[in-house]
């Protein structure tokens, strides 16, 4: 996991170019991520956040996943008009991203090196995690292009739906496993944020 | 001289009455619902009686819903009041009739727009608020995902209905066998479907997502995402009334146009200080599209702080924020899964 670290030089040139970056830095200590506790598994999420197929109308093929964050859903496109949708939990505020990328790596049950510039704003993380239930990545992780950024599971069942991330997208532990197994290395991600006034 | 005065007193009375006979004919006749509306002071709106998500009173005779909403758009625009339209509830069948003989100035109730409706009462439907269609409920544990994995079914479904057509079509269609249970009533369907007597339902969709509340497990059952038939529900006005038509469509043009745009009635106040040249124009910081369609410049913004966009109408009402719980689907907008577009504004 020190690719982590390695990549963020190659990261922040890759952003400029594919990625509207985070503008904002927040203050606040980041409300999602809690190291060390235990994935509450048996917690019910409301229904507009269970993984459901619905209608999807897309020109992307089947396979694709486009990320909504101002929807707060995940979806995996079908073929016959319609896609696996899944409820996640998406960066806050000066935190949301757009662009295109794809899956550049998976890992089940990630070990977590939280990147220098979230250490920075938040001291009190761990410099370093092994990977396992009460790790904040979850059950699985998807890489996203050459970024830090991830698509993974979570500890914090209850921040489905919501935006409290460092840029991360996570799914419920059963729903990224769901996912893992659905998607190969090299899956196109599109990443679509709200219209800006 | 008493000869003339008389006769002066006599055409002029005339002319009088006749002046006052044009007024009150041109009153009656006069078929601009706008003028009639402002005149008025409220725009009274045909809806339903009582459909939960799309039209319903409570028992304090407050209003709620998709359709009810609608209509206090069209409120805003002219008013820049959502209390100044006024619920008329109207049955199935008379509502076209009564539409037409003027009882209220637009109709706001799950009406499929067809061309036959179109012709019979000249009546004109002016954009799609709603894109329903036949849809499919399954108990989940029957783990299907599509429509087309449907085959060898037990279907049940109400008789005497489109929707059992459109059944028999499909099926047939797709070379798949069935098995129908018909009842007279929607409940005894809903009865039979919640008992196991079969293990499909068909109904429209936002039918079928109404009917899930009232079984005896709701989350054990799922309405498929495929829809086999259209049914696309509308506001109706009259014909030959072009000023209304516009105000009605764009009104609802205006809300599709909103989300689009990210405005809503959250940022309506930083959406008019916006920059962005659609957004200018949609608020009426540019260009004067309001003074044309006879409102005034702020007609959106009186819209979208008062009623909200498209999607807030639409959570709020039938999507997830509401009890009914209906995906956007079809009736997400064009760019984010869905088929629901609005003409540009400019």
């Amino acid at each position: 996991m020190t690719d982590f670290r390695r990549l963020t030089g190659t990261l922040l040139a890759a952003m400029g170019l594919i990625l509207s970056a985070p503008q904002a830095f927040a203050q606040q200590p980041d409300r999602g991520d809690e190291p060390g506790l235990i994935a509450d598994d048996s917690y019910q999420l409301d229904p507009e956040w269970q993984k459901q197929v619905v209608y999807y109308r897309t020109t992307e093929a089947p396979g694709t996943i486009i990320i909504s964050t101002a929807e707060r859903h995940l979806y995996l496109v079908q073929p016959g008009g319609r896609a696996i949708r899944y409820g996640i939990g998406v960066g806050r505020d000066g935190f949301q991203w757009q662009g295109l990328v794809n899956i550049t790596n998976k890992k089940e049950w990630p070990d977590w090196t939280p990147p220098p510039e979230m250490i920075q704003r938040q001291p009190y993380l761990p410099r370093f995690m092994a990977g396992g239930p009460g790790n904040p990545l979850g059950a699985r992780a998807m890489y996203l292009g050459t970024t830090v950024y991830r698509i993974h599971g979570t500890n914090r069942p209850d921040t489905i739906g919501t935006k409290v991330s460092s840029g991360c997208f996570r799914l419920v532990n059963n729903d990224v496993a769901d996912l893992y197994d659905r998607v190969p290395i090299g899956t196109k991600v599109v990443i679509r944020q709200k219209p800006e006034l | 001289m008493m000869r003339t005065f008389r006769g002066g007193l006599l055409i002029g009375l005339a002319v009088a009455v006749l002046v006052a006979a044009l007024a009150i004919t041109y009153e009656f006749y006069d078929t601009r619902t706008l003028k009639r509306t402002v005149r008025r002071g409220e725009v009274l709106c045909g809806v339903n009686k009582g459909l939960p998500g799309f039209s319903i009173p409570d028992d304090k005779g407050n209003w709620t819903g998709f359709d009810v909403d609608f209509c206090r758009a069209v409120a805003s625009a002219i008013f820049d009041d959502p209390n100044k339209a006024k619920f008329v509830p109207l049955d199935a069948s008379e509502r076209f009739k009564e539409l037409q003989s003027r009882k209220v100035d637009i109709l706001s109730r799950n009406s499929t727009w067809s061309m036959k409706r179109e012709l019979d009462y000249d009546l004109y439907f002016p954009a799609v608020a709603y894109y329903d269609g036949e849809g499919f409920m399954v108990p989940r544990s029957r783990n299907k995902e599509t429509s087309l994995d449907l085959a060898d079914s037990k279907v049940c479904v109400q008789s005497g209905t489109t929707t059992l057509l459109n059944l028999a079509d499909y099926f047939k269609a797709n070379n798949m066998k069935y098995e129908l249970v018909k009842f007279d009533k929607l409940e005894d369907v809903v009865k039979a479907y919640d008992t196991g007597k079969c293990d499909t339902l068909t109904a429209d969709v936002s039918q079928l997502y109404a009917l899930r509340l009232n079984l005896s497990k709701p989350g054990d059952h799922m309405i498929l995402p495929d829809v086999i038939s259209k049914e696309p529900l509308a506001p109706v006005v009259r014909q030959r009334d072009d000023d209304w038509m516009m105000i009605v469509k764009w009104t609802l043009y205006a809300m599709i146009n909103a989300e689009e745009l990210g405005v809503t009635s959250e940022n309506i106040d930083e959406a008019l200080k916006s920059k962005k040249p659609e957004v200018m124009r949609l608020v009426g910081t540019e260009g004067n599209y309001g003074e044309q369609l006879g409102l005034t410049k702020d007609w959106a913004v009186r819209i979208i702080r008062h009623v909200g966009n498209y999607g807030e109408m639409y959570e709020r009402n039938i999507g997830e924020k509401s009890q009914l719980k209906i995906p956007r689907g079809m009736n997400q907008l064009w760019n984010a899964g869905g088929v629901q577009y609005a003409p540009p504004m400019r």
